[in-house]
């Protein structure tokens, strides 16, 4: 279950924080409180909780604040945690599977795929949100009908050659394999 | 005698629903009942992030009666004193969505729907009420109308069968998930660590209580500051649930309690049909859809099978990857495991 | 003014360990002549298989404390299984004695003539207190991990009941399906060769990083630390408490009886009283989290 990005795949990635990977993600994600303002009522009291998100291989890290119409995703680089109350880290397409529920996160994390410090119940609460949410990539990126549909199509198909690849790539190294 | 008309019934699947998604991937992947509660202290999985208001609630019955599913609603914790009325409260509203089923344990919750819902409402006895004698599920079913019995996980499947001949209520049997190696209901442990408990509130080993430290010799899960176990970098982890830890006693470390397992009884559908059980049960209202939906599958498969009179199909290797720590037991239902 | 509530009075609950007939014979002796207990609890809770080493030795125990003027309370099985358990619980709800009720087993046999709540018995609230007074309770002791606040609503609300609250000794927590001495020794639940034996108070389960936690007996598991709530008589008072339950261990269970009695007459002080608990050869650290509303485990000193 478990795939890493391999190193080609990895460089494809904007390698250091200043990339305007932030701000368009923060625009995202307060776009979409607007258009489901119900989908951060899980989060309860959770939504002011800044959660440190470390996909372990890219080169930089994100610091997410849920906080519905006022939320906020930092990126920053790899020390950037320090005032998070709650630390995600785990392979970028683990990650990925985990906000569109194509992936366990229990299961990912017994099996040691993502790892989480910090304040447990804030996890279980995004954990939760997320999972209740059914988000698309469409979702994130603010588009409705035919395109937002295929946006989906063209990102998930995308994501799903890339664990395709991401696992082929890491099969002849059987001691990196967990169960 | 109900034993033999029992057997002509086909079982029923009862399946986990934490959240509106997993309600619809339940349904979708061929549950014939699921099983929710609501957003608060009223019921035994009262994680943050998870259940139903009243409206979610509503629209589940709607979506699931839609598909030809049952909802059953837990209002399963203990009522708090001072406060019984958010319990009966809950139990009304969960009648007003038009639930098929209340799942209580608690006397006080099992009396109030009796007197006031009995003719709009079926009611099971969870498994927090930990009734496992003849005498006590007929307490229970003369005294309130109980129409199900979840059966603590302490039985073995012969012991299910002399119970199921010497009652006239059904019974329902966890199949999957975590668990309780202690008897549900009666189990302070994790109160007595962390001050919250399943019957006061609906939790046990609540999230907030958890660490996960690193340190030199890996990683400690603590539950309030009690380490509950350690792993070596890389070793399959689980929650830290005060009964599978890892503890020192008379001189020896092990999982004085339980192994870090899940339960999966599986290949045992057909001797618990045999033991006249009428719904199996999956656990895991804290868990996510992409799990509801592939034991969902594969329990919907092993069961009809073996309702067409064939094998269970070989479940037990599917679901191995869902599992807390990877590994899986048959629990109390083989008396080996006492 | 209100009338004075009358004072507390102490309760000696049953032998959760495996005692051999003889320890259990010199011990209820010394209860007898010496322990300023009102009610003595008596019988096998945890484990039905002990019942032949221990069940001899009841009708002389009996006896002996009706004659010493206690109150004799038969407690019966808190997770009766196989049908001789079940038929004891039958019989022993069918004596003209007070009868503890463990598991509502016992409640249809019982019901209608008075009985005790033990500790094992879910009554979280004043509606399940109510229904079980109309059945036949006279007391109840509620499970541990209530607190007073919540005893003293129950209380409070249900007041033709008397209210126990669990004062001293390592808390009952869980029991199980499964035998954990026996799983410690590598053996089966059905061939246990009754190792809880060796723990007369049961046997210390530590964490990995060597922190006192639990204990097992048996079935059973209980805590690693001693519940020692020591509070002063108008606290009790206030919260209505009727009556404190002593949990019987192999320390010196006449002084801590004399402890409490001195602690509910006014005599001694809450401070002095866990003095001369402490000074016993207790089985774990002194705690009372579970009255203050706070993990059981915490002590007197974590709490203020």
């Amino acid at each position: 279950m478990e795939a890493r990005l391999p190193a080609f795949v990895r460089h494809l990635f904007p390698t250091f924080a200043g990339a305007p990977l932030g701000p368009a993600l923060t625009w995202s994600l307060r776009a979409l409180a607007r258009r489901r303002p119900g989908l951060f009522d899980r989060l309860g009291d959770f939504a002011g909780e800044r959660y440190f998100i470390d996909p372990v291989d890219l080169a930089f890290a994100f610091v997410v604040v849920p906080d519905g119409e006022r939320a906020s995703v930092r990126v920053t680089d790899k020390q950037g945690g320090g005032d998070c109350g709650v630390t995600i880290r785990g392979p970028i397409l683990s990650l990925l599977a985990l906000l569109d529920g194509s992936q366990d996160g229990d299961a990912l994390f017994f099996n040691r795929v993502i790892a989480i410090s910090g304040r447990t119940e804030a996890v279980l609460a995004l954990r939760n949100a997320i999972e209740d949410a059914e988000l698309t990539p469409a979702d994130l990126i603010g588009l409705s009908g035919t395109p937002g549909r295929l946006a989906d199509a063209g990102i998930l198909g995308g994501l799903d050659v890339a664990r395709r690849f991401a696992l082929a790539a890491a099969a002849p190294a059987p001691e990196e394999r967990r169960s | 005698m109900s034993g033999p008309a029992r057997m002509e019934a086909r079982m029923e699947l009862v399946c986990p629903a934490g959240t509106p998604a997993t309600l619809r991937a339940a349904v979708e992947a061929g549950a014939d009942a699921v099983y929710c509660g609501f957003r608060d202290e009223t019921n035994a999985r009262n994680f943050p992030g998870l259940n139903f208001s009243g409206e979610e609630l509503a629209e589940g019955v709607r979506f699931a009666h839609g598909h030809g599913t049952k909802v059953l609603v837990a209002i399963n914790t203990f009522a708090r004193v001072g406060e019984v009325d958010r319990w009966r409260k809950a139990a009304d509203t969960a009648v007003a969505c038009g639930a098929d089923a209340i799942i209580a344990g608690d006397i006080a919750v099992l009396d109030h729907v009796a007197t006031n819902h009995r003719d709009s409402v079926r009611l099971h006895l969870s498994v927090q009420a930990a009734a496992s004698t003849p005498e006590a599920i007929r307490f229970y079913a003369e005294t309130f109308g109980v129409r199900r019995v979840v059966i603590p996980r302490v039985l073995s499947v012969p012991e299910i069968t002399a119970l199921n001949k010497a009652i006239d209520v059904e019974t329902e049997a966890f199949v999957y998930g975590g668990l309780c190696v202690m008897v549900e209901g009666r189990c302070y442990l994790s109160s007595y660590a962390t001050g919250k408990s399943p019957n006061l509130n609906g939790v046990c080993s609540p999230p907030e209580a958890v660490s996960y430290d690193e340190d030199d010799k890996g990683m400690a899960a603590r539950l309030s500051g009690f380490t509950i176990d350690r792993y070596a970098p890389g070793e399959p982890t689980g929650y830290p649930t005060l009964c599978k830890g890892r503890f020192n006693a008379g001189g020896k470390t092990s999982y004085l309690f339980e192994e870090p397992v899940s339960l999966n009884a599986g290949s045992l559908i057909e001797g618990l049909k045999k033991a006249g059980v009428t719904a199996l049960k999956i656990e895991g209202r804290q868990r996510g859809k992409g799990y509801v939906s592939e034991v969902v599958r594969a329990f919907r498969r092993a069961v009809d099978a073996v309702e067409a009179g064939g094998d269970a199909v070989e479940i037990d290797r599917i679901l191995a990857g869902q599992s807390e720590g990877g590994r899986q037991t048959a629990g109390a239902y083989r008396k080996i495991w006492r | 003014m209100n009338a004075p509530a009358p004072t507390p009075r102490l309760t000696l609950g049953p032998v959760l360990f495996h005692w051999p007939a003889e320890r259990l014979a010199d011990f209820y002796r010394r209860i007898a002549d010496e322990a300023p207990v009102e009610r003595v609890h008596v019988g096998e809770v945890v484990c039905g298989k002990r019942m032949p080493f221990s069940d001899p030795c009841w009708p002389d125990v009996i006896e002996r404390l009706e004659r010493a003027g206690k109150e004799v309370v038969l407690a019966t099985l808190a997770l009766p299984a196989t049908v001789r358990e079940r038929r004891s619980i039958a019989e022993l709800c069918g004596d003209d004695r007070m009868v503890e009720v463990n598991d509502i087993t016992a409640l249809p046999a019982r019901s209608g003539r008075p009985f005790v709540t033990g500790p094992f018995l879910n009554v979280y609230n004043e509606a399940t207190a109510r229904f079980l007074a109309a059945k036949g309770a006279r007391t109840i002791c509620p499970p541990v991990e209530l607190s007073l606040a919540a005893i003293g609503g129950m209380a409070a609300a249900c007041p033709e009941v008397g209210f126990e609250l669990f004062a001293f000794g390592r808390l009952p927590l869980a029991i199980s399906g499964r035998c954990y001495h026996a799983r410690l020794h590598g053996l089966h639940k059905d061939s246990c060769q009754f190792t809880c034996e060796q723990d007369p108070d049961g046997l210390a389960v530590d964490t990995l990083d060597n922190q006192a936690f639990l204990a097992i007996n048996g079935v059973q598991t209980l805590s690693n630390q001693v519940q020692a709530f020591c509070p002063e008589p108008r606290v009790l008072a206030a919260h209505k408490v009727a009556r404190l339950r002593l949990s019987p261990h192999t320390c010196d269970m006449v002084a801590v009886a004399e402890a409490y009695r001195a602690l509910l007459d006014g005599r001694k002080e809450p401070a002095a009283v866990r003095a001369a608990l402490s000074a016993l050869d207790l089985p774990g650290e002194m705690v009372e989290g579970y009255a203050h509303a706070r993990p059981g485990w915490m002590t007197e000193a974590a709490i203020d």
